[in-house]
């Protein structure tokens, strides 16, 4: 018991240590006004025999704007700003929804934009965070809260330097996962 | 009228009248009567239904009942949740749909977010080529595969193929999509926000519900909406929330509501008032009680005689049989203006027996006119008011002397000073005049034709306007089908119907594109007959052609070898499959919603397919296609009901006209001279042409309320002219009968002027056209019954 108790008080200030860190890391995202890069995607898939890879443009600007537009192979442009997710595709056109309509696809948002925009709140509200490493070089570990979220998502794990993130990666419950890498221009 | 309910016409010879056992056994009789009718009404239902209207063997109008009985748009209950945020509106829809989804209440409660459970979805993926619209052969080709394929691998790529990617190995072309569109189809889906569906302006979230019980079924309808308040009341504890509610059956019970709470305070408020006339007049508590006696006999024994006739009663026959025989209360008065110390109270009776049985004489026989009818509605109106009127009779004849004492008079005498003199000086030059006036305001009404009726029973509603707004408004957010239109389907069993269904959904598609209406739903959407289950079933590829196409197809797209083995094998299992009927859906969402819009009844299955946004019923019905072996009818539900309440009033004008003939006859029995036939009645009929007048002329049109008013001034009418027709020698007496008629009169005036007030449409209708009615016809026959009768002297 007593035992239990010194390894409480020890890692203690571990924890508000990394805290502090997931602070700073989350002010520097807050400080950007906007972003643009390049990524690249690849998504290993049970079903395809070899990775899918998308190449395609990315784009923020504070503090809800975010627009991700695929190149190759198919055209895709998906833009996500406030509310409203708009889709288009070659197959279906452009599409809107309203993101409150589609509770499901919030916390796949909200992993990319709340990150970048340094709203740990929204963050906070559909995952679990898990923080490791310096705000130079850090790793944050997102794991959903809502139950039929972790039955499609296992864990999103972004990581970045300061205040820009240098990829993202998914994992999902069937052993499907996907890492995307982003390159700031 | 039954034949416990009758007190005997025992003789009365004077002598014993006197006597206590004689007054006690009248006492007794008419105690056990009141009991014996009370106990039959009390055991008896009442309904509040349509079908009183109807005549019998009318097919479309016997659809169109069932339809406003139990047609699956009156089971709608279209919820609204108002005020608080929108995170709080969600919050509570949510937690209401669910607590609305475990009572046994509802068949169906959705607020958007209700995904089909999961065993639902698989019934639904287990059926998909059986059931899915865009199954089309060139679907399974190379082509088509391959088209597919590419989607597939497409959707993939997307960041949303997490929730895709599940169905792709066994159904790559996506069928089960397409059946999803179909089961949220239908009507036009509201806009989510927060994951349930809200107005367009986000102010308003809203939800659907469906009852298990008829939208006329006013009992269940108020049982459910008690629990969906109770259920509100629970989900919003804590919050801003407030909840508005629209659809049939809310309206109705609703309307119920207003009709108490309306009826109530205002009859409260007229009981009253006639108390205090009668006391004011007469001085004597005892007037009040014993003036009340007649009606509540009349009451009680009519609404037994209807039940023990026909087993039920209809709440408007209630309504409108109370309201004919507002004229018994005239008859207590009659007596008791009457009373001279110098005579015994049965002898008083005696004097006005001749003329008092000749009034309840015509209106029995204006009411039996009514009797012979396909009507059932005309029938028990008939019934109650002659069971009624007689039974106000015999207790005015028989029970008041029974429990007055023989000398009893008024304590204040009836002092009526000679200005009565006066006014009852015959003036045959204004008697002439008045009659000029009616001829030619009858001769102007001939010409100018104004529109006289109203048959829009929902002119008639008393829902506040705001709320029908409210209704429209719920509806147009939600797209849910209009009560109004909808297309009915009659064939010998459920396959025919849902063939029948098909011809008619291809039709609608076609008009749907030209814009002719917004939608449609029926059962062939979410169950396509047999026939086309079989025609998609030819039409799948064998085993062996579809693993060449698919093969085909595939390669060159990065899928996994085999990957698709669970579609080639449920594609094989579809081949063989037995198809798909109603009764397998039994117990299963689906199986709920096909139910409601296909089921068997008397003569075979019905189908229904409830349109939306209807802009042009007119064209839409006349092209409507004619379909093989049922029949399909287009249903305007307003326009129809309209039509019914239309030929209800023809009858009841018919039959009036017939009981008008039997109330002249009995008026010649009775007084065997033509001149006082005339003398009483052409005043009242002249003093109908006025009250119809003054009503068109007051801007109100003449719904059957208007008609059963003008029904009691007629009766009351021929009672003032019966009386002031009396060639009575004794100027006293006539004295004596201008008091009472005042009397009368002026009850009747207070009374039904203070209707006239109300603000709900059938009361004020009743209201305006007794008060309007009585005053015509007590002045017109004040003025012209005697100088008909002494210049035809």
């Amino acid at each position: 018991m007593i035992r239990w108790a010194w390894l409480l008080l020890m890692c203690w200030p571990l924890a508000s240590v990394a805290d502090d860190a997931l602070t700073e890391v989350m002010r520097m995202l807050a400080a950007v006004p906007a972003m643009e890069g390049t990524f690249r995607e690849e998504k290993t898939l049970a079903v395809l025999q070899e990775p899918l890879v998308t190449t395609g443009l990315l784009y923020y600007r504070a503090p809800a704007f975010l627009r991700k537009r695929t190149l190759t192979p198919q055209p895709e442009d998906y833009e996500a700003d406030g509310d409203w997710l708009t889709v288009e595709t070659p197959a279906a056109g452009r599409r809107q929804f309203d993101l409150n309509g589609y509770p499901q696809l919030r916390p796949f948002v909200e992993a990319i934009r709340a990150t970048q925009a340094g709203d740990r709140a929204t963050l906070e509200r559909y995952y679990q965070l898990e923080f490791q490493g310096t705000p130079a070089d850090w790793s944050l570990r997102l794991t959903p809260r809502d139950p039929q979220a972790t039955a499609y998502v296992t864990a999103i794990v972004l990581r970045g330097r300061g205040g820009s993130i240098s990829s993202m990666e998914t994992l999902e419950p069937d052993g499907d996962h996907s890492l995307m890498t982003i390159t700031t221009r | 009228m039954s034949s416990v309910s009758r007190p005997p016409r025992t003789p009365s010879p004077s002598a014993e009248e006197g006597s206590q056992r004689y007054r006690r056994l009248i006492v007794s009789l008419w105690l056990l009567a009141v009991l014996g009718c009370g106990w039959v009404v009390l055991t008896t239902p009442v309904t509040a239904d349509l079908t009183l209207f109807v005549p019998r063997a009318d097919p479309v109008a016997e659809l169109l009942l069932e339809q406003l009985r139990s047609g699956p748009t009156t089971r709608l209950i279209l919820l609204g949740l108002d005020g608080d945020s929108e995170t709080a509106r969600a919050a509570v829809s949510r937690q209401l749909a669910e607590r609305l989804r475990s009572t046994a209440l509802f068949t169906r409660a959705t607020n958007g977010a209700d995904a089909l459970p999961e065993t639902e979805l698989q019934a639904l993926f287990a059926h998909r080529y059986l059931l899915s619209p865009t199954l089309s052969p060139d679907r399974l080709t190379v082509d088509g595969l391959h088209a597919a394929l590419q989607q597939r691998l497409a959707e993939l790529q997307s960041p949303l193929a997490v929730f895709q990617k599940r169905w792709l190995a066994s159904d790559p072309t996506g069928e089960l999509l397409s059946l999803l569109r179909v089961w949220q189809g239908g009507m036009r889906e509201p806009t989510k926000r927060l994951g349930v569906w809200f107005a367009p302006d986000g102010d308003r979230a809203l939800l659907l519900v469906e009852t298990r019980a008829s939208g006329y079924d006013l009992v269940a309808q108020r049982e459910a909406v008690t629990a969906i308040r109770q259920a509100f009341v629970a989900a919003s504890v804590g919050t801003g929330v407030q909840l508005t509610m629209s659809g049939p059956g809310v309206l109705a019970t609703l309307a119920e509501d207003q009709v108490r709470a309306g009826a109530e305070w205002l009859s409260a408020l007229a009981l009253a008032a006639v108390v205090l006339i009668l006391l004011l007049v007469y001085r004597s508590a005892r007037t009040v009680w014993l003036g009340a006696l007649p009606m509540l006999s009349a009451l009680l024994v009519g609404a037994a005689a209807v039940d023990w006739v026909f087993g039920k009663m209809y709440l408007i026959t209630l309504a409108f049989s109370m309201t004919l025989l507002g004229e018994t209360l005239d008859y207590p008065t009659y007596l008791f203006s009457h009373r001279r110390a110098t005579e015994t109270v049965t002898e008083t009776l005696r004097q006005l027996w001749p003329t008092l049985r000749l009034c309840v004489a015509t209106t029995v026989l204006g009411c039996l006119a009514m009797l012979d009818s396909d009507f059932p509605g005309l029938g028990q109106l008939g019934v109650f008011t002659i069971a009624g009127i007689v039974a106000a009779l015999v207790t005015t004849r028989w029970l008041l002397p029974a429990l007055l004492p023989p000398n009893w008079a008024p304590p204040r005498p009836v002092t009526i000073g000679a200005w009565a003199d006066a006014v009852l000086h015959p003036r045959p030059r204004l008697a002439l005049a008045i009659g000029g006036c009616g001829l030619l305001v009858l001769l102007g009404l001939a010409i100018e034709t104004p529109p006289l009726w109203e048959d829009d029973l929902a002119a008639l509603s008393p829902v506040p306007r705001e709320l029908l707004r409210l209704d429209q408004e719920l509806r147009t957010a939600l797209g849910a089908p209009e009560v109004g239109h909808l297309i009915v389907v009659t064939a010998p069993d459920a396959e025919t119907a849902l063939q029948d269904s098909e011809t008619i959904a291809a039709y609608l598609n076609r008009r749907q594109t030209e814009g002719v209406l917004a939608g449609y739903d029926g059962a062939m959407r979410y169950l396509p007959s047999v026939h086309t289950q079989r025609q998609r079933q030819a039409a799948l590829p064998d085993t062996e052609s579809l693993t060449a196409n698919l093969t085909a197809a595939v390669a060159g797209l990065p899928f996994k070898s085999g990957l698709f083995a669970p579609f080639l094998d449920a594609v094989a299992a579809a081949r063989t499959a037995s198809p798909l009927r109603p009764e397998d859906l039994s117990g299963t969402l689906l199986g709920t919603r096909v139910g409601t819009l296909l089921f068997p009844g008397e003569r075979g299955w019905t189908a229904l397919l409830p349109l939306s946004g209807v802009r042009d019923s007119r064209t839409l019905a006349a092209d409507l296609p004619r379909v093989e072996v049922g029949q399909a009818y287009y249903l305007d539900l307003r326009a129809e009901t309209n039509r019914i309440v239309a030929g209800f009033r023809g009858a009841a004008l018919q039959r009036l006209a017939w009981g008008f003939a039997l109330i002249v006859a009995v008026v010649w029995i009775g007084l065997r001279s033509w001149r006082r036939v005339i003398a009483a009645l052409l005043p009242v009929l002249v003093a109908l042409v006025f009250t119809v007048a003054a009503l068109l002329a007051a801007g109100e049109r003449l719904s059957l309320f208007h008609l059963v008013s003008l029904l009691l001034v007629l009766g009351v009418g021929v009672d003032y002219g019966l009386f002031f027709s009396r060639p009575d020698p004794d100027p006293d007496r006539r004295r004596r009968t201008l008091h009472a008629l005042i009397v009368c009169c002026g009850s009747a005036l207070t009374v039904f002027g203070m209707l006239s007030a109300s603000t709900l449409p059938a009361l004020r209708a009743i209201g305006l056209t007794v008060a309007l009615g009585v005053a015509a016809s007590f002045i017109v026959t004040l003025v012209a019954a005697r100088p008909l009768l002494t210049r035809m002297n």
